[in-house]
């Protein structure tokens, strides 16, 4: 009869759905309504809002399977960047279906969408426990299948409280006739495990028994999260090892293979024995296998592990030669990974790498800029005296090359495969700092000649102008590395200074690379003496407008200098002449006298006042010689004392040190009353002026060097003492000093601790001598540690080439005992901006990582980690309070420690346990803990 | 093993076509990544290895057809051979599974793709089902348990 059966329409609705005919959107039609709206955006923001409105008003439909499909069309919203979290009770319904079909919907969603909710979580553990208890209803395939979708989305979202709750249930799976069950059980515990570390060791051995299951896929799932466990926490693991060495021998699953391989990566970093046991083992693996990922996993395995010896060739070479080998394929990937591990051996011990140097400068040319840049962290180790300038000049090259195809500026052909690359400036960058460190490295010993690093400088310095903008630290390295060996070249200051004042005076460089100013400028000044034309460069300089108060400060006081020496060293010089560069001077010093920067006022108001009084005595005497002002006076400014390379952080080290002795006067009473006496009857109204300056003057030396203050201060008092006659015969003992000492430059590190530590004492006079004395406390290492083995013989070699000499740094050894990193200001200010505030840390902290696995009872000493937050030490805290209640009574005592990290939430808890025990707690809580 | 932090499907327009991550990232992160990595991803040349360093991990991506699989993976500890190796596993089941898959079918199907991910990659990530076979053994016996129970549906 129809009557009897007459389906309402809604009923037919329901029934048609699950053919996929929805009378609702679909989530074919959403994505077809999206794909329609193509690139308007507009359109497509419009189409999006719709659909989600739908969605919000499907998702409160009674009907699940209305819900479902709501779910699934959010569930791919969420790609178009909205959140799902507003639906996550509405997903837990479509959980709870019991239609396989909306389950999968439902966990989809929730794997998505479920992390760390912690209230949709509590609601979901008893469904969760549900579908994991279904086994044995319906029929058996129906089970596994929900269980496996039940357990992959377990594995996504559990929480500490979750794991808790359900760690019995999945130990009881293990268990399973079913290996899919048992995979997914192992690959669930993982989780659990992290959040839940308890479950790990009070279930350790029915964990670790998954190692020996029949099914390969079980030992590989188990085996892989041993391996992800063994990252966070090793130590529980080793006393696995002998099962799992037995099974690298047994398995032939490449997959499997490498997992073990990692795990001994991170057992080995825990158990220092195994890494010699292994290593053999390795190696062999590496010999026989076909399988790159392999051969690379194992000697990741080698290095990370730490297996690698400093001293050991034959493992080394063996590694090295795979790698020679990956980087000798098309494979770009290969290519790039194997760089990444020369690196990694390398900085075992530089040597290891030293006879590859040909194959690190063919990967400086790589296609692949992100190669290259990976093969210029190489150049380090590899470079020697012989292909230095090799290196340096593919490098400078590469700058070079960019402006040949100047058509568009980014872009350069390569070889004849016609590719163009990219070269960031970010590379660039890289490639000048690793040219200045290559070069400089050792203390320039890898450099034969050093007229070709003076140019290489300056053309750095040309071709990195346009990268400033994008990075200015790079500038500050090449202004400090033209200083550093200014300074520390004697040989070649006659020379470099001329490649100096032009730079200094070139406009694009004013413009562009204003840090190389100040350096400049202050070499210019130091060693103005050797400067050629010093009016014209005043002239010029003079010019400069568009300098920043920093420069001006060092360039008012080069200036003088520049000027002081200019007079002087010619003494048939015309008074008209000076006169006009005096003017100019002047002239310039009176346009910073109104300077906002307290600095660059000061100084020029007190050297135009100087100069001013220079002018008058130009224009009293009339005769043809200089008046004294200028001949004598103002170089006493400044030529007292040469200046010496000194170590970086010397100042800060005498500051701390509590030895010195700062009491003794450098001059007793009767001294100073003569010298005194002296001073005045020989100058008066200018002597005060000329100290007040020195004074000055040293504290920017100070400031721009870091000088030592052994010479900022005492120096000039106790050299003014000193004869012309004495200093001389001082220079003398010097030289002579030089000439006796074959080791000169590399005066071992022992005698020049005994001298170093006589200059603490700080004598009288003597301190004058030692001072001259230069003294290597050379931290100038490379980086890669382990060069000293053949240092030595190196060095000798070297010694018979080298054309110029380079002072060693000054300083004062280490007497107390300072782990205090003395760091470049510029190059701290370079790193720290470009890691910025939106650099993404996607690292995950576990419990796991600091959990003591030691023994069952609470840890005697739990020590307080600053990443562990407050709700993680509470669950540890139940936990414990739940499984350990037996051995409570013995270990109350431990426990003080424990409660008293989270005291108010502890109560709670402790209440469970019973008023008497927490009574207990409290009154050994008020104990100071000894 | 390889410890995969997330993986994104990106078509050569930029456009996302499937991200899953194995971990819990606040959403600003999310639209983050996905926005400097599809630039960055799409503008490396053919000739370029797939791996780069990006924040404080890498990035391992590989293109098939019109879509780029991106990965991130720990920086630390992870195998960049392998996890190419990974995203080519998971191409291969679906290529199976959808027979000649084209962006068209992930796009679609996406939640199938879903799917077969949680297969390939179990467990956040950390590990890997290798067997081709046994992916696609699972996801069609679930489908065909998905039609059985519509039946039932329409039956009742």
């Amino acid at each position: 009869m129809a009557s009897g059966y007459a389906p309402s329409a809604e009923d037919v609705v329901r029934r048609l759905r699950p053919f996929g005919m929805l009378f609702e959107t679909s989530l074919k039609d959403l994505i077809k309504s999206i794909r329609t709206a193509g690139e308007d955006v507009e359109q497509l923001q419009q189409v999006l809002g719709r659909a989600l409105a739908e969605c919000r008003e499907e998702v409160r439909a009674p009907d699940v399977e209305l819900k479902a499909n709501a779910v699934v069309k959010l569930t791919y919203l969420e790609m178009y960047g909205f959140d799902m979290a507003w639906a996550n009770f509405h997903i837990l319904e479509v959980m709870s279906s019991s239609k396989l079909r909306h389950k999968r919907v439902g966990y989809l969603a929730a794997s998505q969408s479920f992390y760390k909710d912690v209230d949709v979580l509590m609601l979901a553990t008893n469904l969760l426990k549900k579908d994991l208890r279904y086994e044995g209803r319906g029929d058996g395939r129906h089970d596994v299948l929900t269980m496996g979708v039940t357990l992959s989305g377990l594995s996504t979202m559990v929480s500490a409280a979750l794991a808790r709750d359900i760690c019995e249930d999945l130990f009881g799976m293990l268990g399973s006739t079913r290996p899919y069950i048992r995979k997914k059980a192992v690959a669930a515990l993982f989780k659990v495990f992290l959040q839940f570390p308890e479950a790990l060791r009070d279930h350790f051995d029915r964990f670790a028994a998954r190692l020996r299951d029949e099914d390969l896929s079980v030992v590989s799932a188990t085996v892989s999260v041993v391996c992800e466990l063994s990252k966070k926490n090793p130590r529980p693991f080793v006393a696995l090892s002998p099962l799992l060495y037995e099974m690298l021998f047994t398995i032939d699953n490449n997959w499997i293979i490498i997992r073990l391989l990692k795990l001994f990566t991170n057992l080995a970093q825990e158990e220092p024995k195994l890494r010699v046991k292994i290593l053999p083992k390795v190696l062999e693996l590496m010999q026989m296998t076909s399988a790159t990922s392999v051969i690379y996993e194992a000697i990741n395995c080698i290095v990370r592990g730490q297996m690698l010896q400093e001293d050991d060739f034959d493992a080394a070479s063996c590694c090295l030669q795979e790698l020679n080998k990956f980087c000798n394929s098309n494979d770009p990937n290969l290519r790039y990974i194997s760089v990444i591990l020369f690196y990694k051996i390398g900085k075992i011990n530089a040597q290891f790498i030293a006879e590859f140097d040909a194959l690190v400068i063919r990967l400086l040319k790589d296609v692949d800029v992100s190669i290259r840049s990976r093969a210029l962290e190489l150049l380090e180790g590899a470079t020697d005296d012989n292909n230095l300038a090799t290196a340096v000049q593919i490098l400078i090259q590469q700058f070079v090359d960019k402006d040949v195809v100047s058509a568009s500026n980014l872009f350069r052909p390569v070889g004849t495969n016609g590719i163009e690359i990219e070269i960031p400036a970010s590379y660039k960058t890289k490639m000048v700092s690793v040219i200045l460190k290559i070069c400089s490295s050792e203390n320039y010993a890898k450099i034969s000649d050093f007229d070709w690093y003076i140019a290489v400088l300056s053309d750095l310095c040309v071709v990195s102008q346009d990268l400033i903008s994008t990075n200015s630290s790079i500038g500050y390295q090449l202004a400090d590395e033209i200083r550093t060996i200014m300074v520390k070249v004697p040989s070649l200051r006659a020379k470099f200074i001329n490649t100096i004042a032009n730079l200094v005076l070139n406009e694009d460089i004013t413009l562009h690379m204003p840090m190389i100013l100040r350096e400049g400028y202050w070499c210019i000044g130091e060693y103005s003496a050797l400067l050629q034309d010093g009016d014209v460069f005043i002239e010029k300089s003079v010019m400069h407008n568009r300098v920043s108060p920093e420069v001006q400060q060092i360039m008012a006081q080069a200036l003088l200098k520049v000027f002081s020496n200019w007079c002087n060293n010619d003494p048939t010089r015309p008074i008209v002449h000076v006169k006009q560069v005096l003017a100019k001077l002047i002239g310039f010093y009176e346009s910073l006298t109104t300077s906002q920067s307290f600095e660059v006022q000061e100084r020029s108001v007190e050297f135009l006042e100087f100069c001013k009084l220079c002018d008058e005595s130009l224009e009293e005497d009339d005769d043809q010689d200089l008046p004294l002002l200028i001949t004598e006076v103002l170089p006493g400014f400044f030529d007292a004392y040469d200046l010496n390379p000194i170590l970086h952080g010397t100042q800060k080290k005498i500051q701390k040190n509590l030895t010195l002795d700062l009491d003794t006067p450098f001059l007793d009473d009767d001294e100073l009353e003569k010298l005194l006496l002296e001073d005045s009857s020989k100058k008066d109204s200018e002597s005060l002026l000329q100290s007040d300056m020195e004074l000055d003057f040293e504290s920017d030396a100070e400031s721009v060097t870091a000088q030592d203050p052994h010479e900022s201060f005492s120096v000039p008092e106790v050299t003014k003492e000193l004869s012309a006659a004495e200093r001389h015969a001082l220079e003398q003992k010097r030289k002579q000093d030089r000439m006796d000492n074959p080791f000169y430059l590399e005066a071992d590190d022992d005698s020049s601790q005994t001298k170093n530590s006589k200059l603490i004492d700080f004598g009288d006079d003597e301190n004058n001598q030692t001072l001259a004395q230069p003294k290597s406390n050379s931290t100038l290492h490379l980086s890669l540690t382990g060069t000293a083995t053949d240092d030595s013989t190196r060095k000798k070699k070297k010694k018979s080439k080298r054309k110029a000499q380079v002072l060693e740094e000054e300083g004062v050894p280490d007497l107390i005992d300072n782990p205090e990193v003395y760091e470049d200001p510029h190059k701290t200010l370079g790193s720290g901006s470009s890691v910025n505030s939106s650099a993404i840390n996607l690292k995950v902290h576990s419990k796991l990582e600091s959990f003591d696995f030691t023994s069952p009872q609470i840890s005697p000493d739990p020590t307080p980690d600053a990443d562990t937050d407050e709700s993680a030490d509470i669950s540890k805290l139940r936990a414990k309070f739940a499984s350990t209640s037996v051995d409570q009574e013995n270990d109350s005592n431990d426990e003080v420690v424990v409660v008293k990290k989270s005291k108010s939430k502890s109560k709670s808890k402790s209440k469970k346990k019973g008023f008497k025990k927490s009574a207990k707690k409290s009154s050994e809580e008020s104990l100071p803990p000894t | 093993m390889v410890q995969i932090k997330y993986l994104l499907l990106i078509s050569r327009q930029g456009k996302v076509r499937l991200m899953r991550w194995f971990g819990a990232y606040t959403s600003n992160d999310k639209t983050k990544i996905c926005r400097e990595l599809s630039t960055t991803v799409l503008a490396r040349k053919a000739k370029m290895c797939n791996i780069l360093e990006y924040q404080d991990h890498k990035v391992v991506y590989r293109r098939y057809a019109s879509l780029y699989f991106v990965c991130g993976i720990s920086s630390e500890s992870s195998n960049e051979l392998l996890t190419l190796e990974i995203i080519h596993r998971y191409v291969e089941a679906m290529d199976s599974y959808f027979d000649n898959v084209c962006e068209l079918d992930i796009i679609f199907n996406f939640s199938k793709a879903y799917e077969i991910l949680n297969e390939v990659l179990i467990c956040d990530g950390s590990m890997t089902e290798t067997s081709k076979t046994n992916i696609l053994k699972t996801v069609a016996s679930m489908d065909a348990l998905e039609t059985s129970d519509n039946l039932d549906q329409v039956l009742s």
